[in-house]
């Protein structure tokens, strides 16, 4: 009797520990979260919160269920500018309930949890995506509904968009599938107040910027943020930098363009200069962009979404230029990557699903009205795809706006023209070649090789 | 006996069950997968066996695999090194073993993610916390993930990370030996260090073979660390990182499996020639 009293009390201590263990596990996991590398998150927003109905009648309707699948989620300026369009939605339709699933862009396994929700008939009925050579697969396995029509059919909702952001989507095939929402720059982030501190003129030519860099590095200042991993913003700068439009536009898979070479070779001569931070070779995009805005680093390469994440403080001492023309090559120094890259696609599962569709159309069509456009535009600092003004913007964001205006090019970037695996092809070879371990032609010929492979 | 029959079946029919369709199938769908090469889930073209003709000319995997067993390696000596002297000294002391048992065991029980994230603040270069204590006594800053150190500094969380478990394998273990080994032990004069090495590691050795064999193939599947710490930059590739990098960042499912069913096949090799080197009369007490 009392040894089988020993047991237990053994056994309920052994629970206790089991259970204390689950919870230490669960607070790692949610550190884990905090990174923001890219878990899903989902935010169910039920119909009860809806405060006060719009004015028009609603009529007594199903309840419906929508899946929205979108970047507009963790560390992401819109995110609560989104949440805010949707609980709008769910506000005039009592009867919808959005389920609001979100995962980082940046995040490489992104576009995996996109095709594998295609693929396996978990399709979200509206989906924030990549438009370009990232939509392709999905565009031919016909798992996404072309628009032309449907815009067409509705005056006031085309009425609503720029027409040249509906053209800047336009798919290979002619049509349109992802409504855009607000268009994006890249470009070359500068730090005013560390210029001027060692008296320094900004970046406008290769000579400054190569001086600045030599100055900042000498002084232990980052000059360029950026990580050789994730070297997206690099190779987009470098490569159009030193191959200009036309020669960018070409890809790789009739061969290499010599001009991208001078353009890996100038991200060696920026190396050899001490131009990127000391541990460039294993830090993400999000430290690179850590140690710009924490004045670590004098210059970045980023996109126009960075903005709207820094404080006050950093916007104002920040402005933004083009990257630079690298001597030789073809670029004007005013050619800009930037144009409208992504938009909201209706899901072919939802579109033939009749209890959904309307719903799901009327929902696409709320997310893209000038009102939902610009209020995602007034916080992620990106250019509206609808004709609306977007007021109390930073000085930098005017600049970047001036800079696109000013623009001799606005490119789509690589990573939309070649295949993904070339592209990862051309992200690990930036740290090859700025430490000599082989030549910019051998990097390009093989990330090629993978082109041709992989386009058969 | 006729009548267990019923019983053995419905015994490892759940197993069964879970592990077909939780290990079994996806393995080999991932070899069917293999003779593919794909786009996503979107398509794919039947190449024969070319994933693993590239395999061969794939300079990367060689790193790779290099990578991963100079991790086993250290995990080898250092981590399973650390548990049995752990567990020697905690089997030794008369009181408090609870405590330390719970102490060192604690590591396990936080996500691998979230310790890395732990060293990703520990090692920065710029503001992490060894650089800044270097700072405060006046040396010069470290590059602690460089070309050359950056396995190393990984290796040093990994190992951290699972000396409990392998601690509390040997505690238990070294708990089965009966006293009586011991008070015979104490009778012939055999105390101290010579008791550990002629009469605790020898009577434990089965325990042992079944941790090296956890050790190794366990280091198989390293990867956040790797990824968090490094992003498989500067020498840090290993074999699962890569795996992930070409199944799920390139979308290269067909090559992502052909590396899938290597490190399989390399796993089983490196465990049969662990205990081929390891073959001893087992310990029946």
């Amino acid at each position: 009797m009392i040894k089988s009293s020993k047991v237990l009390i053994a056994l309920s201590l052994v629970m206790l520990m089991i259970l204390s263990a689950c919870g230490g596990n669960n607070n790692g996991g949610n550190n884990g979260n905090n990174g923001n590398t890219g878990t899903t998150e989902t935010t169910t927003e039920p119909t009860e919160t809806t405060t006060e109905p719009e004015p028009e009648p609603v009529k007594e309707a199903e309840p419906v269920k929508l899946r929205v699948f979108s970047t507009f989620g963790g560390t992401d300026p819109a995110r609560e500018a989104f949440q805010k369009v949707l609980d709008e939605f769910t506000a005039a339709h009592p009867n919808v309930t959005i389920d609001n699933e979100v995962m980082s862009a940046n995040d490489d396994g992104f576009r995996t949890k996109v095709s594998t929700d295609l693929n396996s008939g978990n399709e979200p009925d509206i989906l924030f995506y990549f438009t370009g050579a990232d939509a392709d697969d999905m565009i031919k396995a016909g798992k996404v509904v072309p628009m032309d029509d449907l815009l067409a059919a509705d005056a006031e909702w085309k009425g609503g968009l720029i027409p040249s952001a509906l053209e800047a989507v336009r798919h290979t095939d002619g049509k349109i599938y992802g409504i855009p929402l607000t268009g994006y720059y890249e470009g070359l982030f500068v730090n005013k107040a560390l210029f001027e501190k060692y008296s320094l003129e900004l970046p406008t030519d290769w000579e400054k910027f190569k001086t600045a860099v030599k100055t900042f590095a000498d002084n232990g200042v980052i000059p360029l943020s950026g990580p050789f991993d994730q070297s997206h913003y690099i190779i987009e700068h470098f490569v159009l930098g030193a191959a200009g439009s036309a020669g960018q536009a070409k890809g790789l898979i009739d061969g290499v363009d010599p001009n991208w070479e001078k353009g890996y070779a100038a991200m060696k001569e920026i190396y050899d200069l001490g131009g990127f931070p000391k541990d460039a070779g294993t830090i993400d995009l999000t430290m690179a962009g850590n140690y710009y805005s924490q004045g670590l680093a004098a210059m970045v390469l980023e996109g126009s979404w960075a903005l709207g994440g820094w404080d006050q403080k950093v916007k104002d001492t920040t402005t933004v230029f083009p990257f630079p023309a690298i001597p030789g090559g073809a670029g004007t120094g005013k050619d800009v990557v930037g144009g409208f890259g992504s938009g909201f696609y209706l899901s072919k599962k939802a579109f033939d699903d009749a209890a959904k569709k309307d719903t799901a159309l009327a929902l696409l069509k709320h997310l893209t009205t000038p009102a939902s456009i610009q209020a995602i535009a007034q916080v992620n600092g990106g250019s509206p795809a609808a004709d609306v003004e977007i007021t109390g913007l930073p000085q930098a964001a005017l600049d970047g706006f001036k800079m696109v205006a000013e623009s001799t090019s606005i490119n789509s970037p690589i990573d939309s023209k070649v295949h993904k695996e070339t592209f990862t092809t051309l992200r690990a070879n930036v740290a090859k070649v700025v430490k000599g371990d082989i030549t910019p032609a051998e990097a390009l010929a093989e990330a090629q090789k993978v082109e041709v492979t992989n386009k058969q | 006996m006729k009548g267990d029959k019923k019983y053995i079946v419905l015994f490892l029919l759940p197993a069964a069950l879970l592990m077909s369709t939780f290990v079994y199938y996806p393995f080999l769908r991932s070899v069917y997968l293999s003779l593919f090469r794909t786009s996503g889930f979107f398509s794919k073209t039947y190449v024969g066996f070319d994933n693993y003709t590239r395999m061969f000319s794939d300079d990367m995997i060689r790193a790779a695999t290099l990578h991963t067993l100079e991790i086993m390696l250290y995990v080898i000596v250092f981590q399973v090194g650390f548990a049995l002297i752990l567990a020697v000294l905690v089997d030794n002391i008369r009181w408090g073993k609870g405590f330390y048992r719970t102490v060192f065991f604690f590591p396990i029980v936080i996500s691998g993610a979230a310790i890395s994230l732990l060293f990703v603040l520990i090692y920065n270069y710029q503001f992490g916390m060894l650089n800044g204590a270097l700072a405060k006594f006046g040396f010069e800053k470290i590059l602690w993930l460089s070309e050359t150190g950056s396995l190393k500094a990984i290796a040093v969380p990994t190992v951290w990370h699972y000396i409990g478990f392998y601690f509390v394998l040997f505690l238990t273990a070294m708990s089965k030996i009966p006293s009586d080994f011991y008070e015979a032990a104490k009778l012939e004069g055999i105390t101290g260090f010579k008791k550990t090495i002629y009469l605790t590691i020898p009577l434990i050795i089965s325990d042992i073979k079944v941790v090296l064999i956890l050790a190794i193939t366990g280091t198989l599947k390293v990867f956040d660390f790797v990824w968090i710490l490094a992003r498989g930059q500067n020498g840090t590739e290993v074999l699962g990182t890569y795996m992930y990098k070409k199944a799920i960042v390139d979308l290269n499912f067909g090559y992502g499996s052909a590396i899938a069913v290597y490190i399989v096949v390399f796993g089983v090799l490196l465990s049969v020639i662990t205990n081929r080197l390891l073959k001893k009369e087992e310990v029946t007490y």
